[in-house]
């Protein structure tokens, strides 16, 4: 039978400001998107042309030439890139079937950090003394974040990008 | 506190969002369940995405006025959900305000195309019918934002139990449901600085839901504008405030936020009557 366990803090502890989740390395994304594959790396450097190509084809700029992708032993690729947002630091993997379609996505890394929240004393004050961790210090312990939502914008345009790249310098 | 030892994290946009999957005391198969739990996402998303005109929402919204649509039964659960907690609130929760929502860039436009209706739209001009058929008798442009990441996260949980996992958390973009009895701090992002996160409570089984403008509001493109309005008013509410609802279910706890932003009131009896708690939390000072 469901039920429900809630247990109210008398205070609302404070927090930090910077939030990071590592989810998976680069080996572990492989096995988790092509398990048991073999994978041979194939990065390469895009030129400025293909360059040029890739924004155009998906509309999206391209901020590291360096494309980090391994071929997949029977067909397919798996790439790693990265987006970065307003204060989203975003590092995922993408597993391409043979024919160039998505197999499968997954965040490696997640790191926000809405900086230093430059305030008025007053509004300042009220985080001295109030954890043990300074605010400025990343906090492991923080997960379950409740908001509202987060879009993944950032990710799907990288996503994006990661097919206009398969298409222009991988096929 | 540290993380659990022998957990299996995972991390997927999906639903417009990132997705979150944490199991605990992971058995060996831990990730095939985990794939299970997103693919169970993964087809709530292909059914109910207002963004994909291929979703059976949007085939609702094009074609439900002009013949009766037959659905998929999570569809028919989610709209059946939907339109009695419609009816137990006094149409505080309303899903038919898709074209509000495009009008201000939260929404595809192509997908809710306005067209000229002397009545509003309200979810109550939707007729179930057997068979899991839907009809409308004018297009309500409906949007399940605010009903199916719940829905979704319940699957989710389902998936994992069907696979064995007894203990696990997971969270879409904010609307989360703890299962196994191990205390989950949960972290609420300040109003005003949702890089601040504030620790509200602890879960140990249940759900957990927020709504808050902060982050659409800033997507929209019309100032003023956010994802959240009351559906009285046709407003967007743009307070300082963000709204947590604590069900059993995740759909409840997610629906239910809308409420309570819409109303502001944590004693509104639609609450006892889901079994759910309300939280207000005001930016800090």
């Amino acid at each position: 039978m469901r039920h429900t366990q809630w247990i109210w803090l008398p205070v609302a502890a404070i927090s930090t400001s910077v939030y990071a989740a590592t989810y998976l390395t680069t080996e572990h994304a492989q096995q988790a998107i092509f398990p048991g594959a073999k994978l041979t790396p194939a990065s390469l450097t895009l030129s400025g042309p293909q360059v040029g190509q890739i924004e155009k084809l998906s509309g999206v700029d391209v901020r590291n030439k360096e494309l980090k992708a391994w071929k997949v032993a029977g067909g397919g690729w798996f790439i790693v890139d990265e987006v970065v947002g307003k204060h989203e630091f975003i590092t995922f993997a993408v597993g391409l079937n043979a024919d160039g379609s998505v197999k499968q996505i997954e965040i490696m890394d997640y790191r926000e950090s809405y900086g230093y929240q430059v305030r008025d004393a007053e509004w300042r004050r009220q985080f001295v003394g109030k954890t043990a961790a300074d605010p400025l210090k990343l906090n492991q312990d923080i997960r379950n974040i409740s908001g509202a939502t987060l879009s993944s914008r950032h990710i799907t345009d990288g996503v994006k990008r990661v097919l206009a790249t398969y298409a222009v310098a991988l096929k | 506190m540290r993380s659990p030892s022998n957990s299996l994290r995972r991390a997927r946009p999906l639903l417009g969002t990132i997705v979150d999957i944490r199991v605990d005391d992971a058995p060996r198969d831990a990730s095939a369940a985990i794939d299970a739990a997103f693919a169970a996402m993964e087809r709530v998303q292909r059914l109910m995405s207002a963004h994909d005109a291929d979703s059976e929402l949007s085939r609702i919204n094009r074609e439900a006025h002009l013949h009766a649509v037959e659905v998929d039964s999570w569809t028919w659960q989610v709209l059946e959900q939907a339109l009695a907690i419609h009816r137990a609130t006094d149409g505080l929760f309303d899903c038919a305000v898709g074209r509000e929502l495009a009008g201000w860039g939260l929404l595809p436009e192509a997908l809710f195309a306005a067209r000229p209706s002397r009545v509003t739209p309200s979810l109550a001009q939707l007729e179930l019918l057997d068979g899991d058929r839907v009809r409308t008798d004018a297009p309500l442009g409906l949007d399940l934002g605010g009903i199916a990441k719940g829905f979704a996260v319940d699957r989710a949980i389902d998936a994992l139990r069907a696979h064995g996992i007894a203990s696990a958390v997971v969270n879409a973009g904010g609307d989360l449901r703890v299962i196994g009895g191990r205390t989950e701090p949960i972290h609420v992002r300040d109003p005003r600085d949702p890089g601040v996160l504030r620790h509200l409570g602890d879960l140990a089984e249940g759900a957990l839901a927020t709504s808050a403008s902060y982050f659409s509001a800033a997507q929209a493109n019309v100032p003023g504008a956010s994802a959240l309005l009351d559906p009285r008013s046709r407003r967007a509410l743009v307070a300082e405030r963000s709204y947590s609802v604590i069900a059993s279910s995740c759909l409840v706890a997610d629906a239910l936020t809308k409420v309570l932003a819409v109303c502001g009131d944590r004693q509104h009896p639609c609450f006892a009557r889901h079994a759910a708690q309300a939280v207000v939390l005001e930016a800090m000072a």
